[in-house]
């Protein structure tokens, strides 16, 4: 596989190319130092919080809506176990119980069952007809009919929509997990490649053309890298868990140091290209907004640190 | 810049302990080939994951220097 990658690189232009023969097995075998990247981020399910307006009565099936279904199915019993008590006690001396038939179901436990089973076969909307309600019951059972469904309906929504909802959040964790990965490699390569115009530099005092610009491809990514991590901090509804934005908050503290000691040498901003200088700034601009107290969530006092790390060197930057 | 460049298609190797000796070099990129499983699973310590399959499509994103020097490996001899 090695020879492979090495011949497609080599294809795509690349000329510096050494192959590591052992690869990953002899590097093992001879106590080499090996680095891991731990269990997945772990990425709780993105909350789209929905902009609800209190509208009448059906605000209150909403919030039923929204319940998780084990909890949703509790209510469903709940509710109809309450009809059955309801319409047990109705019986009490009142002559407004159900009836079977022409005679009043009494409040002894016979009648409780009675009540639930009528609860039930309301609530299901299957009606049979051998126990009647009588008098004001009737728009009782009549409600209670109409709630059943309602609830019951949300209890099938929630089992079919299940699978959707699985599918999404995996499809939302897996581009996460990707633009992470894409930032952490790229920062990577924008910090060896600021290392690598430093050394230049200082080996031949003044940067020729072509340095600088690779310096201005540099910054670009640069930018592009910051910007996502802007966006992350600010904007996605996804949180990193605090390791990664860690690791991520530190590469790119490298890399800004790398870069401010870097523009300290550079020539003057007059003479700088149009591209490196608005590159540069906008870095700045970028970075100047990432610190403890100015994004909108609260992280730990480590990862503050850094934030506040980040924006003191933007400052510098400019 | 114009270096005399050997065309054969004989592959340069780098040693195991020369590799070691330069980790920490930022002047020599270290590629780790393998599916983005292995390399989360364990890779040599500051090499970067480019999966053969993404090659194409990905190296000249990841290295812009065509002259970079790029230390290759994957999982074992084979």
């Amino acid at each position: 596989m090695g020879e492979q990658a090495v011949g497609l690189l080599r294809k795509l232009g690349y000329t510096n190319l050494r192959h590591y023969v052992g690869g990953m097995s002899d590097w093992v075998e001879h106590g080499g130092a090996v680095e891991k990247i731990d269990a997945p981020v772990q990425i709780t399910t993105p909350r789209v919080s929905v902009n609800r307006e209190t509208k009448n009565g059906l605000s209150c099936l909403e919030l039923v809506a929204d319940l998780p279904l084990d909890r949703l199915i509790g209510v469903w019993v709940g509710m109809i176990v309450a009809f059955g008590l309801v319409y047990w006690l109705a019986g009490l001396g009142m002559g407004w119980g159900l009836h079977v038939g022409s005679t009043e179901v009494k409040s002894d436990l016979d009648g409780f069952g009675t009540a639930m089973y009528f609860s039930f076969v309301t609530a299901l909307s299957i009606g049979y007809g051998d126990v009647i309600p009588v008098g004001p019951l009737r728009i009782l059972a009549v409600g209670e009919g109409i709630a059943g469904l309602l609830i019951f309906g949300c209890v099938i929504s929630k089992l079919v929509s299940r699978r959707q909802e699985e599918l999404t959040q995996e499809i939302h964790r897996t581009t996460f997990e990707d633009r992470l990965d894409r930032v952490r490699t790229n920062l990577h390569l924008v910090f060896s490649d600021l290392g690598a115009v430093q050394q230049l530099q200082a080996e031949q005092g003044a940067l020729p053309d072509q340095v600088l610009r690779r310096l201005e491809s540099t910054v670009r990514v640069f930018r592009g890298e910051l910007q996502t991590i802007h966006d992350l901090l600010y904007r996605s509804h996804v949180e990193p868990d605090e390791e990664t934005l860690e690791s991520i908050l530190a590469n790119l503290v490298v890399c800004l140091q790398s870069l401010v000691e870097l523009n300290s040498s550079l020539p003057a901003r007059a003479e700088q290209s149009v591209s490196l200088s608005t590159g540069l700034k906008s870095v700045s601009a970028l970075a100047n907004e990432i610190c403890g107290e100015c994004v909108p969530r609260v992280y730990a006092p480590a990862l503050k640190e850094s934030m506040d790390q980040i924006q003191e060197l933007a400052r510098k930057l400019i | 810049m114009a270096k005399p460049q050997a065309q054969s298609s004989e592959i340069a190797t780098i040693a195991r302990q020369e590799l070691a000796s330069r980790l920490q070099e930022r002047a020599l990129v270290i590629l780790n080939v393998t599916p983005k499983e292995s390399y989360a699973d364990g890779h040599i310590p500051g090499s970067i994951s480019l999966p053969v399959v993404d090659i194409e499509s990905k190296a000249r994103l990841l290295i812009s220097n065509l002259d970079q020097e790029i230390a290759v490996y994957c999982a074992g001899p084979t």
